[in-house]
């Protein structure tokens, strides 16, 4: 396949060609209650033309190696149609040709652990879960493995391989009584071996324990508070609320919007420190070569406060006279890379969770996510429980709780940092563009902001 | 050699799923094409049972030996197969129409054109307005064959148009975003589509104070999912089987406000979801789920309706009612078209009867919190106030929390005339409820 692509690259006649060819192993293990739902192994493999004549795109997907020719061709053809209607055209910032190969570390390689042992594996966590208490009547086990074998070649001359492990384990539990239903999960998610989803019986025990507990828990009241989010939520939220805005796309037709996020504004508390990493060892966000062929940065996106960095594709770079950092990331051979995360966090400060308590009256403690979602400064996202905050102490059991606010007001908002640093790579994935679910991970400290708003009875 | 001869006898039974998409899309950014696309995949899936056991394997670009040893692989370490596969029906199924040789004579300049004419309409009333757009249009061919002899071929044509125009000032972005996903071209109605973008664009052109409390809430189609999504795990017949849902051994019961009827109907002709045989090769068909509020039904695929001791509806569909999957999953009972039976009073009548409340058209975090139980708690996307029975301007800052069964329960006040499709495969009208709590930060 390398001569392929790179001979399909040289010969196209396209301003620029870029072509990739993926082989994916992947292998996924599921239990609910006594069933086993999936066991499966397979493999396989597609590719991706994107070809830029006059200042337009022209993409073809394919999975037939032999249509690579024809793929370049058409893809061409594509991007000359749709230039004769762009008045803006596209151009690439540039980037030092690379010939490289990379592979991520497994301690244990999962593609020599037999399909058996995975079966055990998550049968053992989900006998776990199902004995935990008379009140779990369903549970939800799934494990999942993949490796992604990526070629990548460009018509200026870069020539890419990359071998990247993914791993991910999810354990839920559900609890019923007298007609409620609750739901109580952990997941995790990295670049690693086998090694990483072994021995999480205290994340099994975890979720089931939350699920039981949800049971009495009371729904949180509305309104607005001062709140805690423990490391897990603080991720998620640097993520939605602010991170996806850093992402330079969604800047490139938008004027007014590049002035809101030009770099040197105030965005937060002195003491902020926000960065997207590229490469973080056995993190699931690693990104070692984008899907544009460009090398990993650190990015500081936010530093004592102010806004440092925003996070570009070589399309967005150019246009914005930046460098390009290595976010250009696609889910799959089916789709061309947009801008997106890797490993995105909030460093650690000096607080710890008690200095944090001090001095709330009534707040929340909001633990654990859902998920969540953005739209532009707008953002919202759900914890999987919480806790009452009365007088500086952690207090009764809350649920359904969601976080809401404006991205700009709320980093305003944020009081201390914690001390207690976490990374927390899930066994979801990120959302954009219709391209889901990428690996990506997030971390933080406890961090604690005043005003804001919760959804709820 | 046919893969299920490959098969052979290294299995009691096999089932081959195959996919073949093939189409172009175009999308625009700011205002302007940015990219042209196409795609050509094939992808395959592969059920055995073999020594009484279930194995599964899917690829695409793959080899049919690595496909069978795949599949025979996982079935040596599976479960005993709950269910046996499609067999060979002698019984004439009706054809669903869901093909429109329209459709592919659509071109690349053709999208263009009406992604264009998208900009020009809705930046000719609001010039500031960032207009971004995507349309495509193609074909699925799916084939799903037993070696229990079912043998079941259908293609399917597609046309898609999304828009969103987006305000950008600093402290004040909203955006409003309107989609069409149609199998027969005559039936994308582009200006349809645009009026309902214009619409909201105009109503949210002034900002007002979110009413508070536990006001009138009326969900326009685009925002009913919220109730509705609870509704499609909880009638799942898995999650029956399983327990996780609250409907479990209430069928027959009155669970729901007399006035609401909901039906899977798999055979709309050219519906987004229609087809002729679900993705296992049972046929499609119409279910009554809730009629005049009383549970009636539970959708099921093979598996679950074999745990179940029922019959399968023809509801294995690979992927979720709110899209994905396709070959890389097995199937699992989803829905296929969801339509909510209207009512009587047009959007206008139901803004005017509700005096004064809040309209949602769309939230953020659809699906993110305790589904099972129908709780659900979202930030209001695009929502507008109503005073006096007339919008007065969008509200920002705002969340709406309730339980999606209590809300059907006791809360619907009234359910409007006028249906759309909305998310694919969901047909509803808007609905007007109470019961919805609402917390604001008044701006």
């Amino acid at each position: 396949m390398e001569d392929r692509l790179r001979e399909a690259v040289a010969r196209s006649h396209a301003d620029y060609t870029e072509a990739r060819w993926e082989q994916v192993t992947r292998s996924r293990v599921a239990f609910q209650r006594d069933q086993l739902m999936a066991l499966e192994s397979g493999e396989e493999a597609g590719g991706i033309v994107r070809c830029l004549v006059k200042g337009a795109w022209g993409t073809a997907v394919f999975t037939d190696p032999a249509d690579l020719p024809r793929k370049v061709e058409e893809a061409t053809h594509l991007a000359r149609t749709a230039s004769a209607h762009v008045k803006d055209p596209v151009a690439l910032a540039p980037v030092e040709p690379v010939e490289a190969r990379w592979e991520g570390a497994m301690k244990r390689d999962f593609r020599g652990v037999s399909l058996d042992e995975k079966r055990r594996l998550a049968e053992g966590y989900n006998k776990f879960l199902l004995g935990f208490a008379p009140e779990i009547a369903s549970t939800s086990v799934r494990y999942t493995d993949a490796w992604r074998n990526v070629i990548y070649a460009n018509s200026e001359g870069t020539y890419i391989e990359q071998g990247i492990p993914d791993v991910t384990l999810m354990v839920a539990a559900v609890a019923r009584k007298n007609g409620d239903i609750q739901q109580g999960f952990e997941s995790l998610g990295y670049a690693a071996g086998f090694e990483v989803a072994q021995g999480r019986e205290e994340d099994a025990a975890k979720a089931a324990r939350r699920a039981v507990d949800l049971l009495s828990a009371k729904p949180v009241q509305g309104g607005t508070y001062t709140v805690i989010l423990d490391p897990d939520l603080a991720g998620v939220f640097i993520h939605e609320a602010f991170g996806h805005i850093c992402e330079a796309d969604f800047l490139l037709k938008n004027e007014p919007m590049r002035k809101v996020m030009q770099l040197g504004t105030p965005f937060g508390v002195r003491s902020l420190n926000v960065v997207d990493d590229g490469y973080r060892p056995g993190e699931r966000g690693n990104t070692p070569y984008d899907d544009e062929g460009v090398p990993w940065t650190k990015a500081y996106l936010i530093k004592n406060g102010v806004l440092t960095g925003l996070m570009h594709s070589r399309v967005t770079a150019h246009k914005m006279k930046a460098v390009p950092t290595g976010n250009a990331r696609a889910v799959s051979w089916e789709y061309e890379p947009i801008v997106r995360m890797r490993n995105t966090y909030i460093e650690p400060g000096t607080a710890t969770l008690d200095e944090m308590l001090r001095g709330i009256e009534r707040g929340l403690y909001a633990c654990s996510a859902f998920g969540g979602q953005t739209m532009f400064e707008q953002f919202t996202f759900s914890a999987a429980y919480g806790h009452e905050i009365v007088n500086g102490k952690i207090g009764p059991m809350v649920k359904d709780v969601v976080l809401t606010g404006n991205v700009f007001q709320t980093l305003q908002n944020i009081e201390m940092i914690g001390n207690d640093f976490k990374l927390e790579g899930s066994a979801g994935g990120c959302g954009k563009g219709g391209q889901w679910p990428l690996p990506t991970t997030t971390g933080a400290p406890h961090v604690r902001v005043r005003n804001v708003t919760v959804g709820g009875r | 050699m046919d893969i299920l001869n490959r098969v052979g006898s290294k299995a009691e039974a096999a089932e081959l799923y195959e996919e073949l998409r093939g189409g172009i899309a175009v999308s625009f950014n700011g205002g302007e094409i940015e990219t042209a696309g196409s795609e050509t995949v094939l992808g395959r899936a592969l059920r055995v049972i073999a020594g009484g056991k279930l194995g599964f394997a899917s690829t695409a670009g793959g080899s049919d030996d690595a496909l069978v040893a795949s599949a025979l692989g996982a079935a040596s370490h599976g479960d005993p197969a709950p269910f046996r596969f499609a067999a060979g029906d002698r019984t004439p199924v009706v054809p669903v129409p869901v093909l429109d040789p329209a459709v592919e004579a659509i071109g690349v300049d053709q999208l263009i054109a009406w992604g264009e004419e998208a900009v020009r309409r809705i930046n000719g009333e609001f010039p500031h307005l960032i207009v971004n757009a995507s349309l495509g249009r193609g074909t699925i061919e799916v084939v799903v064959r037993t070696s229990t002899g079912a043998e079941r071929r259908e293609k399917r044509s597609y046309l898609s148009m999304s828009v969103s125009a987006e305000q950008i000032k600093k402290g004040d972005i909203w955006s409003v975003y309107g989609s069409q996903f149609v199998r027969r071209a005559a039936d994308l109605d582009r200006d349809a589509l645009l009026d309902d973008v214009l619409r909201q664009l105009r109503w949210g052109s002034a900002i007002a104070a979110p009413p508070t409390g536990t006001p009138p809430v009326l969900f326009m189609p685009t925002g009913v999912p919220v109730l509705l999504l609870p509704l499609m795990t909880g009638f799942s017949g898995m999650s029956v089987f399983l327990g996780t849902s609250p409907l479990k051994g209430r069928l027959g019961e009155a669970a729901f406000d007399e006035r609401f009827s909901l039906t899977d109907d798999g055979v709309i002709p050219f519906g987004p979801r229609s087809r002729t045989f679900d993705d296992e090769g049972v046929p499609a068909g119409r279910l009554p789920l809730v009629e005049r509020g009383v549970i009636r039904s539970f959708y099921y695929d093979l598996r679950a309706a074999a745990l179940a001791q029922a019959t399968s509806t023809g509801n294995g569909i690979k992927g979720s009612p709110l899209g994905g999957g396709g070959f890389r999953v097995p199937p699992g009972p989803a829905p296929r078209n969801l339509v909510l039976a209207p009512g009587a009073g047009s959007l206008d009548d139901l803004i005017r009867e509700m005096k004064d409340g809040l309209v949602v058209a769309g939230v953020l975090g659809l699906g993110q919190g305790n589904v099972h139980s129908g709780a659900f708690s979202n930030n209001v996307g695009v929502g507008f106030a109503v005073k006096g029975g007339k919008v007065v301007g969008r509200v920002k800052n705002t969340m709406i929390a309730g339980n999606a069964y209590n809300v059907l329960k006791e809360g619907i006040r009234a359910i409007g005339s006028t249906p759309e499709w909305v998310f694919g495969g969901l047909h509803l009208p808007p609905l007007l409820v109470e019961r919805v709590s609402v917390v604001a930060q008044q701006p």
